[in-house]
């Protein structure tokens, strides 16, 4: 005597059953608290400089051909209340005042050094020589306005190395 | 007046029974849309995560300057951090208070206890074949003779490679204040 099919198989076969979340809500619960603490808002960035070293400024034994093709050596000073950017060999000092106290005037440091870049093509390296007393800001933004403009090299000069001669 | 009368009575007329099967059913609660949410925000975060050990030592209650441009650290380069706040130095991801600013700037065995431990770590990092990097984060209101000061210090210890550390910006009017 053949039974007939019982209520459960039935009931399984005609209810609608939805998939148990709570296995996957238990893991979010712990997997967004956790990248929550690790995740970060704001992204880092590195800026690198490079040190003088002792051979710059030498070079009487280098040959005529290369002397042809070293390029100018730029320098930017970063004075209390102006930029100053100076080409080697070359008398006049770009001044570039501030706009107003304590407000620099990176527009036009970005201009002179975008123009610089165009006629020192070669040149890849800039000094910098900072005032003691300007700001870490001042200094970074001066900084990163060069390598934008094809300056990947900063070279940081103390203020024992500035380039002007007290009169 | 008549129609609630009437609901009340089938509530009522209904059997006991009936009510007894309604009282004990559990609704499951309707999850769906959270699980919705939060698959979003497991991506978003997954997207957004970091494991670069320069973006985990991000120091907190210092503002740091922006800019568009930024470096790699050069191949087998080892960070050093040193953290120089307005008012006080940390040394290491650790962050090992060094001293406050006056104090590293005007006494002489403060000073010669970071280089001895600023060329014991470039020691160590050079002995196992690594580049040392001195990663200095510094306060964007600092004044830059102290950021000097460090530079030297590092010279001496034999850093060759100094960094800088920066917030990222696409926008380069940010930077040039405009």
């Amino acid at each position: 005597m053949a039974y007939g099919p019982s209520k459960n198989r039935t009931g399984s076969q005609h209810e609608n059953r939805e998939p148990n979340l709570i296995p996957i809500m238990n893991l979010f619960i712990v997997i967004i608290p956790m990248l929550m603490t690790i995740m970060v808002s704001v992204h880092l960035a590195m800026i690198e400089i490079t040190l003088p070293t002792q051979s710059s400024g030498s070079g009487g034994d280098d040959s005529g051909e290369q002397t042809e093709e070293t390029p100018k050596e730029l320098t930017l000073g970063l004075l209390i209340d102006r930029f100053e950017v100076k080409v080697e060999g070359n008398e006049d000092v770009m001044k570039i005042p501030q706009l107003a106290s304590g407000k620099y005037d990176f527009i036009t440091l970005d201009q002179t050094v975008s123009h610089m870049k165009k006629l020192y093509e070669n040149q890849q390296t800039i000094n910098l020589i900072p005032d003691p007393n300007v700001k870490f800001d001042i200094l970074l933004r001066s900084i990163d306005v060069c390598k934008s403009n094809g300056f990947p090299n900063i070279k940081y000069l103390t203020t024992a190395t500035k380039y002007y001669k007290a009169k | 007046m008549n129609r609630v009368s009437s609901v009340v009575n089938r509530s009522f007329t209904s059997s006991g029974h009936e009510q007894r099967i309604r009282g004990n059913k559990t609704k499951d609660l309707n999850i769906t849309s959270l699980i919705d949410i939060l698959t979003i925000l497991l991506v978003f975060m997954i997207k957004n995560i970091s494991m670069d050990a320069s973006q985990k030592n991000a120091p907190e209650g210092m503002l740091l300057p922006t800019t568009v441009t930024t470096n790699e650290l050069i191949e087998s380069g080892q960070v050093v951090f040193v953290k120089i706040y307005t008012d006080k130095i940390l040394y290491g991801s650790e962050n090992i208070p060094v001293s406050s600013l006056q104090d590293f700037m005007l006494k002489h065995d403060i000073r010669q206890s970071l280089l001895q431990l600023l060329q014991m770590e470039s020691r160590k990092i050079i002995s196992m074949n690594g580049k040392p990097c001195l990663l200095i984060q510094a306060d964007k209101q600092l004044e830059c003779r102290f950021i000097t000061e460090f530079i030297k210090f590092s010279a001496q210890a034999s850093f060759a490679n100094i960094y800088f550390s920066t917030i990222h910006t696409d926008d380069k009017n940010e930077v040039l204040g405009s």
